[in-house]
């Protein structure tokens, strides 16, 4: 297989916009991705577009992918759909790369793009639960977060307040971010007072409703050379998994610490090489969850992780210095994407007043829907300078 | 087929929010039970019922199992958040069964307030209202409650 790299990173910014469509959004990332690789937009020569709820939501019911990029001028090439709820970006990126590894061909685009807003918020919230199909018993994935949460809190000692710290954190870091649908620092007592959707979630730990796109194109060391003296970012690891079904008698592995398994391996490096992350914060307290499932610390030490200040964009580890899914926003199949773009950015010494001090090694996390008892899919990605 | 004398004729249809899963009493007499499966190979029990075992991964070793609805409360939570038509707050939980399958439900029949359970908390099953549709049908669904001990500590 051979090295691949990302020679282009680029994205929409994150928020609510009902008077853009769908083709417009991919459009403008797709091109926004192109300008930053500097290379010709026809030697692009296969396309994968992730799209998941846009399906529901758009008047797109099918082939969202050649639908999206015909507006950004693309025809004639292979275009591939992808759709895996919330880890749909990562999954489209896994593919491009193995078109690149392979030998396929040389230079290749993943996109993801995503509309949740429409005229009606009730259908975008049915559109929301539909990554599983319990939501017609009335399953709520806040409530199933919170189950999960209370138990572990109980077992390690972890309390709401480190929780609370933890959205505290990624709002100031979304509020550095030009991109991020909500610019807004949040204090501990606002996150703590906002309203309780599932004890111990409250609002303000809670990613929303989200529209935009993100995407990257990915190639070979020696195409990206032809191109750009710029250093590229090689993908050292895209590793994805499906969840797995609880047996009795047997111990449960988070998909979580699974992907990441596979991923340190295939990159050859450890949890201790990571210096920045973007994880997959859907409820900000799930962020610390992550951190131990990634094996970024011990189990039980996430509170002490981010009571300490270990994860802020000046600790050793910044995790979701772009404000993560709750700050930065959630248009579910462009946030594996936006995350890639992130760590490009910041292994580039791009991020601006964001910027992490000198990362090499970044990983990115990414998982999504809910089958039977465990998440649908997660990516883990690991990009090196 | 008759219609079931523990139904006036003024009651709202009910009907079931997925077939195949649950079996919904035509009496006071019959009880509920969840529609599951078992494999005949491993004892595998799950629900709702798959038709291939996830341990075995063999061709039909999964059969139907009827499951009594009697379980523990694993985990639980109060949801104050609903999709539209649902009720919120709800009691959401994970169940114990006394089969060995661990499932999510609603709880009713309680206040839907943190000190109403815990974890422990003994449940049976009941199939009860989840929303009404378009058309003014009850839509039902399997639930769990707490069961009720009469002042001698046998269960109702």
């Amino acid at each position: 297989m051979r090295d691949v790299v990302i020679i282009g990173v680029g994205m929409t910014r994150f928020g609510k916009f009902l008077e853009r469509s769908l083709a417009d959004l991919g459009r403008e990332a797709v091109w926004n991705t192109i300008e930053d690789a500097g290379i010709p937009p026809k030697d692009i020569q296969i396309a994968y577009v992730a799209s998941s709820l846009a399906y529901q939501l758009t008047e797109l019911k099918g082939t969202i992918g050649q639908h999206v990029l015909a507006a950004a001028g693309f025809f004639g090439i292979p275009i591939i759909n992808v759709e895996n709820a919330c880890s749909s970006g990562s999954t489209a990126l896994r593919s491009a790369c193995l078109e690149v590894a392979s030998g396929n061909c040389d230079v290749a685009l993943a996109l993801g793009v995503e509309k949740l807003f429409c005229d009606n918020t009730a259908r975008s919230a049915e559109a929301m639960a539909s990554g599983t199909p319990y939501a017609k018993f009335g399953f709520m994935f806040p409530a199933l977060y919170a189950m999960n949460l209370k138990k572990w809190m109980t077992k390690y000692g972890i309390t709401q307040r480190q929780f609370a710290k933890v959205a505290v954190k990624n709002s100031k870091n979304g509020s550095l971010n030009p991109n991020a649908q909500f610019r807004k620092p949040l204090t501990i007592d606002e996150v703590l007072n906002s309203r309780v959707i599932a004890y111990p979630l409250t609002l303000y730990m809670c990613s929303t409703m989200g529209d935009g796109a993100a995407a990257a194109i990915v190639c070979t060391r020696q195409t990206a050379r032809k191109y750009t003296a710029r250093h590229p970012i090689e993908v050292a690891a895209c590793e994805l998994v499906s969840g797995t079904v609880t047996l009795p008698d047997q111990p449960h592995e988070p998909l979580e610490t699974r992907a990441a398994a596979l991923a340190y391996k295939k990159a050859g490096i450890g949890p201790e090489d990571v210096n920045v992350a973007e994880v997959h914060d859907g409820m900000a307290p799930a962020e610390l969850m992550i951190y131990e499932e990634l094996g970024l610390c011990q189990a039980g030490e996430s509170g002490s992780m981010i009571d300490e200040g270990k994860t802020d964009i000046t600790g050793p580890v910044p995790v979701n210095p772009s404000g993560g899914l709750a700050a930065k926003g959630h248009p579910v199949a462009a946030t594996g994407l936006a995350q890639v773009a992130e760590i490009v950015w910041q292994l580039r010494g791009e991020a601006g007043g964001r910027q992490v001090k000198n990362p090499r090694v970044g990983l990115t996390e990414n998982a999504g829907g809910w089958v039977i008892d465990d998440n649908a899919a997660c990516a883990v990605t690991i990009l090196k300078k | 087929m008759a219609e079931p004398n523990c139904e006036p004729a003024a009651q709202k249809k009910r009907v079931p929010v997925q077939e195949g899963l649950f079996y919904q009493p035509l009496s006071a007499e019959e009880r509920p039970y969840l529609i599951g499966g078992k494999c005949s190979t491993c004892g595998y029990v799950s629900f709702p019922r798959l038709l291939v075992c996830p341990r075995c991964v063999k061709k039909g070793t999964m059969e139907e199992m009827h499951i009594s609805g009697k379980g523990k409360i694993d985990t639980f939570s109060i949801c104050n958040a609903a999709l539209p038509g649902f009720k919120a707050p709800s009691i959401q939980a994970y169940i114990n069964l006394e089969e060995g399958a661990r499932i999510w439900s609603l709880v009713t029949g309680v206040e839907p307030s943190d000190a109403s359970l815990k974890i422990g908390t003994d449940v049976e099953l009941v199939i009860g209202k989840l929303r009404e549709d378009a058309a003014d049908n009850e839509i039902v669904s399997y639930q769990f409650r707490p069961i009720k001990t009469d002042p001698k500590g046998k269960s109702r």
